[in-house]
């Protein structure tokens, strides 16, 4: 079937006209079809899998295998790939053309925006790691999810495969329109997916938040296309980047210092911050978490809260052509600020899970800052590890989620590790912890350093700032390796203790094996569930691959511009090639005649010691474990709490995520309801009104004149006398 | 004759089954509308799509009907006609099928005038002459109020009167400006009186030599009578009423087909009779519209009748519709007439899916219904699907069309290159024009209300813990429960139905699934096919915008084209 | 026309040797004005039937006035048609008055005051 449907993919595109001025693209880069073709399949097969009443785990093999194989076809594009983008054309979606006579002159515009994918290695990269890790965490889904083996397996596969379609198609579009179906598609499974357990309110109503909040960053994308479309005439890529590269728009004017440069990459900067979860938007992400965890792995840690940043990378000539760089340093701001206030949220906070969620949003604004230092190397690779051990973070959650009836407390669980059958969970977490607080030679510590080195390294008159944006970020490194190693020391060292979640009540409204709704949590023996071997699979393998991505780092890239190779490795080189190839200014700053990046290794080294150390000393049980420095001796309690009472309502506030739902509730959502009942009252007693008024009027009139006919046949002659004596007394007046 | 027969045909039937035995009455219907239905798909084959702006299928020579007058039976299509009668007629075989256990009481009657309302409805698209328009148009507004007064919910008596008395009072308005154009045609050729003609080719032409002045009222006459059938703010509260009210079938030929009517008219009539006007006041129009789209959704989203919201979602989205038609140019001409097709298909499958609960719950209320995917997995999953393409979604038909209305008011500025938008000249993709991107910006925002107020209802009505009306097979047993398929409780309170969509109904649905998946996906031929009236209209605008005759009705756009250097 | 109008005053007296047509239509208001106040103050519904009758006879002299002061025959024609419609309606109106009495045994017209509808 999916030979079919490849062959039939490959006719279309051999059917349409390619008009890019790119050569038609080789047989390797078509292959890439396939991946779309393959999830849409899948999707449409779990659909079948669900009409036929499918009680295995069917849905997951057919998905797991069909990802894999999506993984297999990237990788094999990847392999052939020679650096030069392609197109691969797959069939023509809105496309038309119309001739309107200019001046006496006939010209044609056209609209065109296909299913063609366009194929550099930023797709690629991207593409990896999204087809590799889907199918990782499809695997481990596969047990996750066993609980509800059936009509719900076969939905939350379906919505999974459609995530990977989408996200496809995102990051291969060829157009910003095709860019645009996959970032609504993403939202589209973000919101069944976030929703999944359908009957509990808080996952529709998070569900429903996170896409009305994706909406209203989708209309600044929306806007922003339509700018471009304006300006450009077009919204192909290669169209796109060839205008923006020699620096005209589309009627061959110098787009230089005009509203193209200045307003458009605003409109995109905004429709990125909506589904990277950023600064205002941020609010729908942490209560994403109420989606399954290995939902929360791919699509909201790993996958797809990253398309803001691949979208910026993607139309970063875009950005850069502004002179000002006024929308990049609003970039790199608003990265920085995110960052620093994710991580206040979370060192407070107790939720294991949405510590991770806080974390998102909080390495997003890391992202997001090293596009806006003109680090897009440093950000592409930050988003490349932080796939990774984000998403092994996530994994272990999920595994103690799964096995402690859905207990997420980290007052309630402590020593996690030591557990039957959680050895492996507890070195997963150890190594997306290192990693995530960028300890040293780790992949996030290579990661997080490039955008770090580079606040010190771009001058401050390019990005507005670029110094405090890194001071910004260096603090929050610091804060990253405390919170992160908070939630490991309380939870996965220290004295085994735990207090099992209320289960099918909890988060994940997941039901145990074997102990279904009956189970009570205060009276029955509860044995901890140590995740199965897929789940262990997919935790081994994501550890190995977090592990492993440190590797590209020291990879060598290739020269790309100028005689500087391309730093950042490997990632470095296959950004060079791509549209988010950009001349990162070096050096600008030294610090013991060591370079910024040097430098930075033990500056962020240190930073993180101190925030890891903090975190051992306050939360780490007495004992090596605690790196001896700890003293907690049981789960609820630790010497942090003794630091509550001094920062009084601060911790209130930042527990409350600083009362930001509140407020938006309060200035936005309130007055907007409370308008739409008013508009609704004018729709029925004004303009409604209005209308019963004019259709009442003949029927008011006969009403009050009725009492005139009162039956009495006196009255109606003495109407008629009168009547005659008005109509004598007219024709006197007027006759004389 | 093809389009005779495709407006024949179902008067025939509908005869018919008025005097045929009650139980054949829906047999033949389903006959009644499915020949004309494979006949139409017949003609879509002999149709030239490629010079889509040329009348055709009409007969040779136009049969005299009233001569002394000039009324001709004169009949004929463009593309634009023929795709709308094609919605038309694939909705008459769904009409049909969906009513076939909501509809117990007077069937043959029904049925009688379900087919006529085809026949009428056909009959308004396929016009080339005014009179048999304004027949056609007028006359279905007979069987609509009969099908909503007879066969409608508690309030249908008010909900008819009022759905024809308002369309009724503003449809004679627009017979007089459509009668003055005539009378006006006929005195101005050739200077002296050259008998009635109501040809809308012939009147098409003369209409534009009008001065400013009368097409400004001719105009005002104009959408006076369309815009109610739009409907357009603030002339919408008939829809609400009479969608709520209606019966299922009713709902959706209303929401499918009759509000199509005012669109198209305004397609064919107000855009090439009366261009100057229609280039001085676009600007209010779009004005309308985007209220209507915001004030359609925020009262969408208080509503606590789901069939209710659905018919204030019409409001908005046909304010979509409306802004793309005044962008004058071709993206948003393109995309309006594409979304009198999409939004007939999205929002009729919607109004059928909440028949379909009605009939087996009979109620329509929020608050009498939840987490209905327990129970109704196969129904919650068509819902979410045409939620989504109603909401737009990327991939689905809405998004195509409301992209385009919207790129098509985004680009309809003169400012571009001037001003805010400063820049060296005229933007390759802008279009000359009085609206811009503001008119988008704020009608984009329609597109979050939108989102807001389907996904709070589907979040109600769809997700959540199970509700049912009067406790009825509610699930009190905690979640995780699986209602049984043969529960005999639930189908004690469904009304003789099982509790999930039976196999008529979901064969009722999956053509529109198939269509809305279809045209999101490849809606190329569509697109092209439309080309051809689409650029015929627009070049006469774009010519004129780009060269303003002298006159107060221009001289505004005179001015923003100065402006720009 | 003006032989026949001529052939047809040939065989009359004089035109309005005495009485002029201010006369007449004096004798025409004063019958009219009493049958329209008899018709307002009486109840009976025979005194207001008569009285009808009064006020038509009263338009009918008027009629046959103008005729003869115009010197043509239009006048007589409406009131030959007048007497007509007058008997007819009589006969219907007496009929019906019967009938009324015989339901509420009165012939005041207020006890019909119901039928306002």
């Amino acid at each position: 079937m999916l030979d079919g449907l490849a062959h039939m993919l490959v006719t279309l595109g051999d059917g349409g006209a390619l008009s890019s001025g790119i050569a038609r693209a080789a047989a390797g880069a078509d292959l890439i079809k396939l991946v779309p073709a393959i999830t849409l399949g899948a999707t449409a097969m779990c659909g079948v899998f669900a009409a036929m009443k499918v009680k295995s785990k069917l849905p997951a093999w057919f998905s797991v295998a069909s990802l894999a194989a999506c993984f297999g076809v990237v990788l094999a594009v990847f392999l052939g790939h020679d650096g030069t983008p392609r197109v691969a054309h797959a069939f023509d979606w809105i496309n038309f053309s119309w001739t309107i006579s200019e001046n006496r002159a006939s010209v044609t515009h056209d609209l065109v925006s296909n299913f063609a994918f366009y194929v550099d290695s930023l797709t690629l990269l991207w593409m990896l790691f999204v087809t590799g890790l889907a199918a990782l965490i499809a695997l481990y889904a596969s047990e996750y999810m066993s609980h509800d083996v059936g009509a719900g397996y076969c939905r939350f596969f379906a919505a999974f495969n459609l995530f990977v379609f989408s996200m496809s198609c995102l990051v291969m579009g060829d157009n910003l329109l095709l860019t645009f179906l996959g970032w609504e598609g993403v939202g589209l499974c973000s919101y069944l997916l976030i929703g999944y357990y359908y009957t509990k309110d808080s996952a529709v109503a998070a569900g429903k938040k996170a896409f009305i909040m994706n909406r209203i960053g989708d209309l600044g994308f929306v806007l922003g296309l339509m700018s471009t479309y304006v300006a450009f005439g077009t919204l192909e890529y290669d169209r796109l980047f060839d205008l923006i590269g020699r620096g005209v728009d589309g009627a061959g004017q110098p787009i230089t210092g005009t509203w193209v440069v200045q307003v458009i990459p605003f409109l995109f900067a905004i429709g990125a911050f909506g589904k990277s979860a950023q600064i205002f938007f941020y609010v729908w992400l942490p209560d994403a978490m109420e989606g399954p965890t290995p939902v929360s792995a791919l699509i909201h840690a790993a996958t797809m809260v990253t398309a803001g940043v691949f979208l910026i990378a993607r139309l970063y000539p875009l950005f850069a052509a502004d002179d000002a760089k006024l929308a990049l340093s609003f970039v790199a701001w608003s990265g920085a600020l995110t960052a620093l206030w994710a991580a206040t949220i979370e060192m407070a906070i107790f939720d294991i899970k949405r510590v991770m969620g806080y974390s998102t949003i909080s390495q997003l604004g890391f992202m997001f800052a090293g596009l806006g230092l003109l680090t897009p190397t440093g950000a592409a690779y930050h988003t490349f590890t932080h796939a990774f051990f984000k998403a092994t973070l996530f994994l272990g959650v999920g595994a103690v989620m799964h096995g402690f009836g859905g207990q997420l407390d980290l007052r309630r669980l402590s020593g996690v590790a030591w557990m039957r059958g959680f050895g492996l969970v507890g070195v997963a977490m150890l190594i997306g912890s290192i990693n995530l607080s960028g300890v040293p030679g780790t992949a996030g510590f290579f990661s997080k350093d490039m955008i770090l080195a580079q606040g010190f390294t771009t001058p401050g008159t390019t990005i507005w700032g670029a110094q405090a944006v890194g001071w910004i970020l260096l603090v929050t490194a610091g804060m990253t390796a405390y919170y992160t190693f908070r939630t490991y020391f309380r939870v996965y060292v220290g004295p085994k203790e735990f207090t099992p979640g209320e289960d099918a009540h909890a988060h994940d409204d997941h039901h145990g094996h074997g102990h279904k709704e009956d189970f009570d949590p205060t009276t029955a023996e509860f044995d901890p569930h140590p995740p199965g071997a897929p789940m262990k699979v997919a935790i081994g393998l994501g550890m190995a691959l977090t592990l492993l991505a440190a590797i590209p780092y020291f990879m060598g890239g290739h020269a790309a511009r100028g005689e500087h190779a391309a730093p950042g490795g490997w990632v470095g080189g296959m950004v060079a090639h791509s549209s988010a190839a950009y001349n990162t200014p070096h050096e600008g700053f030294s610090f013991l005649g060591l370079t910024s990046h040097a430098a930075m290794y033990f500056i962020s080294a240190g930073v993180g010691a101190v925030g890891l150390l903090i975190a051992a000393y306050l939360h780490g049980p007495k004992g090596w474990q605690g790196l001896w420095i700890g003293n907690r001796t049981e789960a609820a309690t630790s010497r942090a709490d003794a630091l509550v009472p001094l920062l009084g309502r601060v911790v209130t506030f930042a527990r409350n995520k600083w009362y930001v739902d509140e407020i938006y509730d309060f200035l936005i959502v309130k007055p907007l309801w409370v308008l739409s009942h008013v508009l609704y009252f004018i729709d029925q007693w004004v303009v409604d009104g209005l209308v019963n008024l004019f259709g009442a009027a003949p029927g008011m009139t006969g009403k009050a004149i009725r009492p005139t006919q009162n039956g009495e046949l006196h009255g109606y002659a003495a109407w008629m006398a009168g009547g005659l004596a008005v109509v004598l007394l007219v024709v006197i007046l007027v006759a004389t | 004759m093809l389009l005779a027969a495709l407006i024949l045909i179902p008067l025939l039937f509908g005869v018919l089954i008025a005097f045929a035995p009650d139980g054949r009455a829906r047999t033949l219907a389903g006959l009644g509308t499915t020949l004309p239905l494979l006949l139409g798909a017949y003609v879509a084959t002999t149709f030239d799509w490629t010079t889509g702006e040329r009348m055709q299928l009409g007969p040779m020579e136009p049969a005299a009907w009233m001569k002394p007058l000039g009324i001709t039976l004169s009949l004929g299509v463009d593309s634009v006609a023929l795709l709308l009668v094609l919605l038309t007629l694939l909705l008459g075989p769904i009409c049909v099928a969906a009513s076939a256990t909501a509809i117990t009481t007077r069937v043959r009657t029904y049925y009688a005038w379900l087919l006529v309302l085809q026949a009428a409805m056909t009959g308004v698209f396929c016009a080339r002459d005014l009179i048999v328009f304004y027949i056609c148009f007028e006359f279905t507004l007979i069987p609509m109020f009969v099908l909503i007064s007879l066969w409608g919910s508690t309030n249908r008596k008010k909900a008819a009167i009022k759905f024809f008395l308002f369309t009724f009072t503003g449809s004679v308005i627009a017979l007089a400006g459509l009668v003055y154009v005539a009378w006006y045609a006929t005195t101005t050729s050739g200077g002296k009186f050259a008998g009635w003609t109501f040809d809308i080719g012939v009147l098409e032409s003369a209409a534009r030599t009008m001065s400013a002045k009368q097409q400004a009222f001719v105009l005002l006459a104009l959408m006076a009578g369309f815009a109610v059938k739009v409907p357009l703010f603030p002339v919408h509260t008939w829809l609400p009423l009479a969608h709520t009210e209606a019966p299922t079938a009713g709902s959706v030929i209303l929401a499918g087909v009759l509000l199509k009517l005012g669109t198209y008219a305004l397609y064919r009539f107000v855009l090439p009779f009366v261009p100057l006007a229609v280039v001085e006041y676009a600007p209010l129009i779009a004005l309308l519209s985007i209220v209507g789209i915001l004030y359609g959704g925020l009262v969408c989203w208080v509503q606590t009748d789901v069939k209710k919201l659905v018919a204030y979602s019409s409001v908005a989205h046909l304010g979509f519709c409306i802004l793309g038609m005044f962008a004058l140019n071709n993206t948003g001409l393109t995309g309006s007439i594409l979304y009198m097709i999409n939004h007939g298909l999205s929002t009729g499958a919607l109004f059928l899916l909440i028949g379909m609960v009605y009939e087996r719950h009979h109620t329509r209320s929020m608050k009498e219904l939840g987490g209905l995917a327990k129970r109704m997995p196969v129904w919650a999953t068509f819902m979410v699907f045409f939620v989504m393409a109603s909401v737009g979604l990327p991939g689905l038909n809405g998004f195509v069309s409301e992209f385009l209305c919207l790129l098509g008011a985004f680009q309809a500025s003169s400012a571009w290159g001037s001003g805010v938008w400063h820049s060296l000249g005229v933007q390759k993709g802008a279009t000359p024009g009085d609206l811009g991107p503001w008119f988008a910006a704020v009608a984009g925002t329609g597109m979050i209300v939108a989102a807001m107020y389907l996904l709070i209802m589907v979040g109600r009505v769809v997700w959540g813990k199970l509700v049912l009306p009067h406790g009825h097979g509610a699930d009190n047993h905690g979640h995780g429960h699986d209602v049984p398929a043969a529960d005999s409780h639930a189908t004690e309170s469904t009304g003789g139905l099982p509790p999930d969509l039976t196999k008529r109904e979901i064969l009722t649905l999956l053509p529109l699934a198939a269509l809305c998946l279809a045209l999101g996906l490849y809606p190329k031929p569509v697109l092209m096919a439309l080309q051809g009236p689409v650029s015929r209209t627009v070049s006469m605008y774009d010519e004129m915008l780009r060269n303003p005759r002298p006159g107060p009705a221009v001289e505004k756009s005179a001015a923003a084209e100065r402006g720009a250097p | 026309m003006i032989g026949l109008t001529s052939l047809a005053q040939a065989a009359y007296p004089e035109p309005m040797a005495g009485a002029t047509l201010a006369h007449y239509l004096a004798v025409s208001a004063i019958m009219f004005v009493l049958g329209l106040i008899g018709f307002l103050t009486r109840r009976n519904l025979i005194i207001m039937f008569l009285c009808t009758e009064l006020m038509f006879q009263a338009a009918g002299i008027a009629l046959v006035a103008f005729g003869r002061y115009h010197l043509n025959f239009h006048g007589q024609t409406f009131v030959v048609f007048i007497l007509t419609v007058a008997a007819a309606e009589a006969a219907m109106a007496l009929a019906l008055i019967v009938l009324l009495f015989r339901r509420k045994e009165s012939l005041d017209a207020r006890s019909w005051e119901d039928l306002k509808g």
